[in-house]
């Protein structure tokens, strides 16, 4: 059986739509988070890791996007922009192509605006009924497929801050269930003012102050054959993903220490052979524990660290798939040498860590 | 029977602006008897918008049944003059 591969991938982040602004963003360790206009985005931050001037019609289009919300936009302009670097060949046969995408809540601000208007209004059914489809978890998804002629299996996966880890996973088994020949998987999170105050209850005192972000990822998954054939080198070989729990937040750094290991050992890789290392990195005491935990894993290995979070801001259910996409452009454009390996980790706050290893291209 | 009221200038150009701004047209496109669906590709997720949008602009109860005769411009004109007329006589 042929391994599975990521071979392209796309961006929308803080640093602008496409995927030469982030690699340069996260080359140079430049952050994105810039102060909020509080006028456009009341709330209780005032910075913020936005994309700039984003909106639907500039980037999707002027038609059809009259009730196309943020969090959708930027997953349709992020899997618009991979199919358009792969080419017609890539969607020739549209049902053999799966889209797995995460997602916090779907968008916070399209279920609340809608609820409102609900109760606010004279009447209750005094809504817009065209609001009402951006209001289930999975508008996103299904908006990506119908835009870009996708027919295959389509899936939305919510995990908090693992969310972009998870949909990686669920993509390999989608995969290896025989459900498609292809997948693009990936995560998108939107800012708004609704997602900012969740977030700003939602938080421990240790955290309080950490700036949100925004932006989605998307990567295409297929065989290291299929890739070959298409003409397009493979970037990374996904080698294992892992999921573990924990109780107590001070067991967090074993559970995460434990996952990482069970996936280094499953990847069949030394821990020295791991080149970069992309965590979370959550402020406060699950980032510190996090980190504590990838170094007892890894031992006295060396790797270079890639630290999303103080360049991008908090960008919830997109962050793990954007620490991913921060480890393809640090690689660069031939992907991961052969030898070398990439570890991504997350701690969530509700009790869940994770992990995915990729390798360099197979030489042979 | 109480007769239709035609609905007045400035309601016919609310109700041009509500559907025009649905089926994403430029108003110029659109004529007093140019069809919804068939001339500006509206579906029936369109139809139910205008009808909902309609019924909180004027605050008029509008039965789905019409949506039958808001086919186009002076479908809808007739239909919202007679929803007013019918919530005036209340």
């Amino acid at each position: 059986m042929s391994e599975l591969v990521l071979s392209a991938w796309s961006v929308v982040s803080p640093y602008g739509v496409g995927s030469d602004p982030f690699s340069e963003g996260i080359g140079a360790g430049r952050s994105a988070v810039d102060a909020l206009d509080r006028e456009a985005w009341p709330g209780p931050f005032d910075r913020c890791g936005l994309v700039p001037d984003f909106t639907a019609a500039k980037y999707v289009g002027k038609k059809g996007t009259r009730t196309m919300d943020r969090v959708t936009a930027i997953a349709v302009t992020a899997v618009g922009r991979l199919l358009a670097s792969c080419g017609d060949e890539l969607t020739a046969r549209p049902e053999q192509v799966g889209l797995v995408l995460g997602t916090g809540s779907g968008s916070v601000q399209s279920i609340m605006d809608f609820t409102r208007d609900s109760l606010a209004g004279e009447r209750p059914y005094h809504v817009d009924p065209a609001c009402f489809p951006n209001t289930v978890m999975n508008r996103a998804a299904g908006q990506s497929a119908i835009w870009h002629g996708i027919k295959g299996p389509n899936t939305t996966v919510a995990g908090g801050w693992l969310t972009g880890l998870l949909a990686l996973s669920y993509a390999v088994r989608l995969h290896r269930g025989g459900h498609c020949a292809r997948v693009l998987c990936g995560a998108a999170e939107e800012y708004s003012t609704q997602r900012a105050w969740l977030e700003w209850h939602g938080r421990g005192a240790d955290e309080q102050s950490t700036p949100l972000g925004e932006g989605g990822a998307v990567f295409l998954m297929e065989t290291a054959a299929d890739a070959h054939a298409a003409g397009r080198a493979p970037l990374a070989r996904i080698l294992a993903t892992r999921f573990g729990a924990y109780a107590e937040r001070a067991d967090a750094q074993q559970a995460l220490a434990d996952c990482v290991r069970s996936a280094v050992r499953r990847a069949g890789v030394a821990p020295e052979d791991i080149r970069l290392v992309a965590p979370l990195g959550a402020d406060g005491k699950l980032g510190a524990l996090e980190e504590s935990g990838i170094t007892d894993a890894l031992g006295a290995a060396k790797p270079e660290w890639i630290r999303c979070r103080p360049l991008l801001g908090d960008t919830s259910a997109a962050s793990t798939s954007l620490q991913l996409a921060a480890v393809l452009a640090t690689a660069g454009e031939s992907g991961l040498g052969p030898g070398e390996a990439a570890l991504v980790t997350g701690i969530d706050r509700d009790g869940t860590v994770g992990c995915a290893v990729l390798g360099g291209a197979d030489p042979s | 029977m109480t007769t239709a009221k035609q609905v007045d200038a400035d309601s016919r150009a609310t109700i041009k602006g509500i559907i025009c701004n649905i089926l994403e047209i430029d108003p110029d496109e659109m004529t007093d008897t140019s069809r919804f669906k068939e001339d500006h590709a509206a579906d029936s997720m369109g139809a139910i918008e205008i009808l909902s949008q309609l019924e909180r602009a004027f605050g008029i109860d509008i039965d789905q049944a019409e949506l039958a005769r808001m086919v186009n411009l002076e479908g809808v004109a007739t239909v919202v003059g007679e929803a007013m007329t019918a919530k005036a006589s209340q």
